[in-house]
């Protein structure tokens, strides 16, 4: 147990260290609140909305086969560690494990556990051709508004 | 077989007691000292990746620019957000800083493992180890005290009732947890090859180069743990926590002055780290490559654990220059459907060639290669078969909300 | 009183405070975030214990699997299922419940009690006989080497069953979070 000693000591220097650097900038901040400073950040807009209530299925997916995965991961490091002393009996058992581990990862993914974001659909060549086309220009694409009594934009004809 | 460190058996005298001391205090300095380095480092080396000065006026070659930084950091405002909840903000930093010093304890930092040596040195006539604390879980400890430190990432951005951080902490935490698993599995090939969970033991084991494990396990372990840290320290190209584009800041974008100081400080000094645990696992640690004339032994370690530490932290930085940010989607799937089957057939594959062919024959390691490669072949067929199922059943669950233009 | 006895006395204490502290934190904070993070209090404290006890390979595990992974989870659940407010614990959704929590508090206390007393003259093992040790016991890995012993050889039945076990709770996680592309049709088709 006293292997744990220095540990010990290292984690309350550095415990000790944050505090003192909270304690450092308490006296050396200065401190003057106001309810543009405190108020959620949103880029310098009045936040509108709240922040979101609930996330997508996928996250608590991953956390409940990020379990899976500690336990079965767990279960290796004996084996790995010891693996002259445990033979074949061993490693047949700990292949046995990662057979059914591995047809129920397969189940998982079948079923699009795992699958993320929006459906990925290959672009398809003539919507690229759309894009690239020459008929697309400076002027064919931007609608120019509000620009009664300026000058044109050089090179371009047709201004009001 | 190794012992534990010496030092920590026997009765405590006042002198190992001092011992202790001095390596603890040295320990913190080093770990400050370091991550000022690496934040210099960094934005010195990305500079001239693109064609930039960097800092240059803090010191020599701007190298006190993070003292400055840091020391700036005490003079200001440490805000307090309306929304956040007011004791878990407070704690969230050192959730975050606290598991990214202790790190340090279990790494070796130097001493003589060469021609065999156990890598112990003696200080004041006491047998010691240049390294904070071997303790019996060893390697374990890496895990345990990352697996905390998604609780300071998470809870900073759930406490600070803001919705970017909110996003940024969710993004960080499932991404983290998600290539912990990678990164365990791809442990568990080195722990195959090493046979012992002492850091220090894993060091000795690693006696020649042909011996260190990132050739002894064959290079993907070493791969796959690679990226897997690199995405659980959320560097490029996984910082999809901060992407500054999407989320301003990510989950630290509430948090100011000092606060905000002991994040970042947590972020390079786990980037330090965890470069030195990569260095123990797989390069050998203080193991020499050759004998350099005239350096003591004990030095001599230090020397090449820092040659190879310096190595992967220019690969980081050298990573965030180059690489684009994944995308969300992309990420998991390179985590979940490439990293972990990989290195889970990989680590069963080191197990039946050290089961089936313990001398390295090399017939019978062929036949085991032979067998191993159809049921890879098998396994990624039923893998493939199952990608294939998944985005059929997707596109068919998609296919009536497009055709009647309900958009889903 | 020597001072390796009343070291292990300060650490079995640290630790039992964690543990008692981080329960009632559990059951008495209002906010499920700082329940969740009592939890952890509590899990930590077990680790402890585990390692005054020797056993360091489960005291990793505890922290690795119980705060690392499965916390984790049921952060994820409050987040997800957006219930990260105070609540109002005057309310009572299911009239019983409170009542038979009681009962069954009382009952588990008694249990333990029993088990304790039951126990006490059984559990007292002279040193060098009862639960056999690794041969190489004070180095790093005696502790996972006969843990290995005995999962992979005494015990590899259950060793396997726990794959099942695994197999149970993918399988039910995906039954309650994904549907088949039928049954989206069809639920599509009665909304419309």
């Amino acid at each position: 147990m006293s292997q744990y000693l220095p540990i010990v000591v290292l984690f309350i220097l550095a415990v000790l260290f944050g505090v003192l650097s909270f304690a450092a900038s308490r006296l050396l901040a200065p401190r003057r609140p106001s309810i543009a400073k405190e108020a959620p950040y949103e880029c310098g807009i009045v936040p509108s909305r709240e922040p979101p209530e609930r996330f997508p299925v996928s996250f608590y997916i991953v956390a409940m086969l990020f379990i899976m995965f500690d336990i079965e991961i767990i279960f290796l490091y004996p084996y790995a560690v010891s693996h002259t002393a445990l033979g074949t009996y061993g490693f047949l058992a700990i292949l046995a494990f990662s057979v059914v581990f591995f047809a129920t990862f397969v189940y998982e993914v079948a079923r699009g556990g795992l699958d993320w974001g929006p459906l990925q659909r290959g672009r398809t060549f003539t919507v690229d051709a759309a894009m690239v086309s020459p008929e697309r220009t400076m002027t064919s694409t931007i609608r120019r508004v509000g620009t009664d009594g300026r000058l044109p934009a050089p090179g371009t004809e047709e201004a009001a | 077989m190794l012992a534990l460190d010496p030092i920590l058996e026997g009765p405590l005298l006042w002198t190992p007691l001092f011992i202790i001391i001095g390596k603890v205090l040295f320990i913190f300095v080093v770990g400050l000292v370091a991550t000022m380095f690496m934040v210099w480092y960094e934005r010195k080396v990305v500079s001239g990746m693109q064609n930039r000065i960097g800092p240059n006026k803090a010191g020599p070659f701007g190298m006190l620019q993070t003292l400055a930084d840091g020391i700036k950091s005490f003079f200001k405002e440490d805000l307090l957000p309306t929304r956040a909840d007011r004791i878990v903000f407070r704690l969230a930093p050192f959730l975050a800083f606290v598991p990214a010093f202790l790190l340090w304890a279990v790494i070796p930092l130097g001493g003589d493992f060469s021609n065999g040596n156990d890598g112990t040195v003696t200080w004041f006539g006491h047998v010691t180890r240049v390294q904070l604390a071997d303790p019996p879980v060893g390697i374990l400890w890496v895990l345990a005290m990352s697996s905390i430190g998604v609780y300071g990432i998470m809870l900073a951005g759930w406490s600070s009732g803001s919705k970017y951080p909110l996003l940024g902490s969710v993004r960080a935490s499932a991404q983290m947890i998600s290539y912990e698993a990678a990164l365990g599995l791809s442990l568990a090939a080195v722990l195959l090859s090493s046979g012992t969970l002492s850091t220090a033991g894993i060091v000795a084991g690693q006696n020649s180069l042909v011996d260190w494990n990132v050739i002894s396990t064959g290079i993907v372990p070493f791969v796959i743990f690679l990226i897997a840290v690199t995405a659980e320290l959320n560097r490029p190209p996984f910082d999809l926590v901060e992407a500054e584009q999407e989320l301003v800041g990510g989950f630290n974008t509430e948090y100011s002055g000092i606060r905000f100081a002991l994040f970042f400080l947590s972020e390079f000094m786990n980037v330090v780290t965890m470069s030195a645990i990569m260095v123990t696992l797989f390069l050998g640690g203080p193991q020499p490559l050759f004998d350099i004339p005239v350096i003591p032994g004990a030095l001599e370690g230090t020397i090449w654990f820092l040659v190879k530490l310096f190595a992967f932290l220019y690969l980081f930085v050298w990573l965030r220059a180059t690489l684009p940010r994944l995308r969300y989607d992309q990420l998991m799937d390179l985590g979940w459907k490439v990293l972990i089957p990989i290195s889970l057939g990989w680590f069963l594959l080191l197990a039946a060639l050290r089961e089936f062919s313990p001398d390295g024959d090399a017939a019978e390691s062929l036949r085991v290669v032979v067998i191993s490669f159809v049921v890879a072949v098998i396994a990624t067929g039923l893998f493939a078969a199952a990608l294939k199922v998944s985005a059929r059943n997707r596109a068919a669950a998609n296919q009536p909300a497009d055709n009647t233009g309900v958009t889903v | 009183m020597s001072d390796a006895t009343f070291l292990e006395f300060v650490v079995f204490f640290s630790a039992a405070v964690m543990i008692l502290g981080g329960a009632v934190g559990v059951i008495t904070m209002k906010n499920p975030v700082h329940a969740a993070l009592g939890l952890v209090l509590t899990l930590f404290g077990v680790a402890v214990q585990f390692v005054a006890m020797q056993a360091h390979f489960l005291a990793a595990v505890q922290v690795i699997v119980y705060a690392g992974a499965i916390v984790v989870l049921f952060l994820f659940v409050i987040m997800l299922l957006g219930v990260d407010e105070s609540m109002d614990l005057s309310i009572e959704p299911i009239p019983i419940q409170r009542p038979l929590a009681a009962v069954m508090a009382v009952g588990l206390v008694g249990l333990v009690g029993a088990a304790i007393v039951r126990a006490r003259d059984a559990l007292i093992i002279a040193p060098g006989d009862g639960i056999a040790t690794a041969a190489d016991a004070g180095t790093h890995d005696a502790n996972i080497k006969q843990l290995a012993t005995n999962l992979y050889g005494d015990h590899v039945f259950a060793f396997q069953l726990t794959s099942v076990l695994l197999i149970v709770a993918v399988a039910g996680t995906v039954l309650l979070t994904r549907k088949w592309p039928k049954d989206v049709a069809d639920t599509e088709s009665s909304d419309a």
